[in-house]
């Protein structure tokens, strides 16, 4: 009888606690992993951070892959013989629309050669030194290109707009020119051949005076973001050609 | 020593500003931070020394950025001349007027070169714009206050140097008396 009333009290007091105990297991190992998972998190923080640098590499590495391809692209499709420069500053002013690559005198490279990129028509060499040139960009106002609509072969001529981009001109009321239409260049003058992108109309203006419309050309080539152009040598060439035919009617 | 340490930071100015500047986005604006150096010789240097350095300036300027050689050199020495003109003993020396008259002369700079450009070349320019103007008269204003503390800074730490060098010398000479 003693010996039951004393388990029936001590039984609910073990077991509350063993419950407490228990309960307080729990909370210590919960503690404990707590501290582990805090450490966990860190460590895998840490690791998550590292993959990322090396992620934006990878990426980086495989933009430039793919800009490097889409470039080869373009120097293998292009006729004629160009050479790759990189852009290394560009003109601080406003008002003038200048870069500088590293390419000059000793890459081949003449006042007059013709820059491009895979987009479109890039400028034209301005100013030469033995290891770089000033190229004169084509939405400075300074340039002007013969341009046409591509969709229907009418022409105009493409000015430069500063950062605006381009003006195409002299384009009669009557020619049909709408938003969206591409611009290409004409072809006429030998310093480009017909048929390379300059940019898509932007709007166009029809004023009730003149016989033309004023339209605006968004260029091709972001020219804010330039980082390498090709020269074309051509120029270069048909030149040492005709020096070499010079002299040898000479000889 | 003095006029080296503006030609390295002029040097240094070109460069960053015809390769990190562009990067930038437009609406933050890229403040022309060589003509903030000009008007600093203007309030400096000495006639000889400040038209040297306007040249020199302007002449790296051209080579850089312009198409025709020779207008920014043209353009950084008119400055140079104009501001020493109008503050040599004058209260416009006086640093309360030197932050506006950097945007007075800036803007004023900006037209004459505009409207000589017009006149001579015309259609060589992109259009005048007022907004383009004010906006970037405002940003170099912004952009002086800090340059010049900058620029002060350094003027004084090496002309105290020069100074010093001075006095030392003198003091070495005065020993085998």
């Amino acid at each position: 009888m003693f010996h039951q009333i004393t388990l029936e009290s001590l039984g609910p007091l073990q077991s509350l606690a063993t419950n407490v105990s228990t309960k307080a297991k729990y909370v210590w190992d919960d503690y404990i992993e707590l501290w582990n998972i805090r450490d966990e998190n860190r460590r895998l923080h840490k690791k998550l951070d590292e993959y990322d640098d090396k992620f934006n590499v990878y990426l980086e590495a495989y933009s430039t892959y793919l800009g490097l391809i889409e470039k080869l692209k373009f120097k293998e499709k292009e006729p004629f013989p160009s050479i790759s420069a990189k852009v290394v500053g560009k003109g601080p002013s406003y008002w003038f629309q200048t870069i500088i690559v590293d390419r000059g005198e000793n890459d081949g490279i003449v006042e007059g050669m013709v820059a491009r990129t895979e987009k479109g028509v890039v400028g034209q060499v301005i100013q030469v030194s033995p290891n770089y040139c000033k190229i004169l960009l084509a939405n400075a106002p300074s340039s002007a290109i013969d341009a046409m609509v591509q969709k229907n072969r009418v022409r105009g001529i493409l000015k430069g707009a500063g950062n605006g981009g381009y003006t195409l001109y002299y384009v009669l009321k009557n020619a049909d020119v709408a938003v969206g239409d591409r611009i290409v260049t004409a072809g006429i003058g030998g310093v480009f051949r017909s048929g390379i992108p300059l940019g898509t109309v932007a709007a166009v203006r029809k004023k009730q005076r003149g016989m033309f419309q004023e339209i605006e050309v968004d260029p091709a080539v972001d020219f804010q973001r330039l980082e390498t152009v090709f020269i074309n040598l051509t120029e270069k060439l048909s030149w040492e050609a005709e020096i070499e035919n010079v002299s040898g009617d000479n000889n | 020593m003095l006029i080296f340490f503006f030609l390295f930071l002029g040097i240094f100015t070109v460069v960053m500003q015809s390769t990190f500047f562009p990067l930038l986005p437009d609406w933050l604006g890229r403040p022309d931070f060589i003509f903030i150096l000009v008007v600093f010789a203007a309030y400096k240097f000495g006639w000889i020394h400040g038209l040297f350095y306007a040249f020199v300036l302007g002449w790296m300027t051209d080579v850089m950025s312009g198409i025709q050689l020779g207008i920014f050199p043209l353009q950084y020495i008119l400055l140079f001349t104009f501001l020493k003109v109008i503050t040599e003993n004058s209260p416009l020396k006086e640093s309360a007027y030197q932050v506006p008259l950097v945007g007075f002369s800036y803007f004023i700079i900006q037209m004459g070169f505009y409207f000589l450009y017009s006149i001579i070349l015309p259609g060589t320019l992109p259009e005048w714009s007022w907004n383009r103007m004010v906006q970037e008269t405002i940003i170099i204003l912004l952009a002086t206050i800090p340059s010049f503390i900058a620029f002060n800074y350094c003027y004084e730490f090496f002309s105290k140097r020069r100074v010093v060098h001075r006095v030392v010398r003198k003091r070495t000479g005065n020993e085998f008396r």
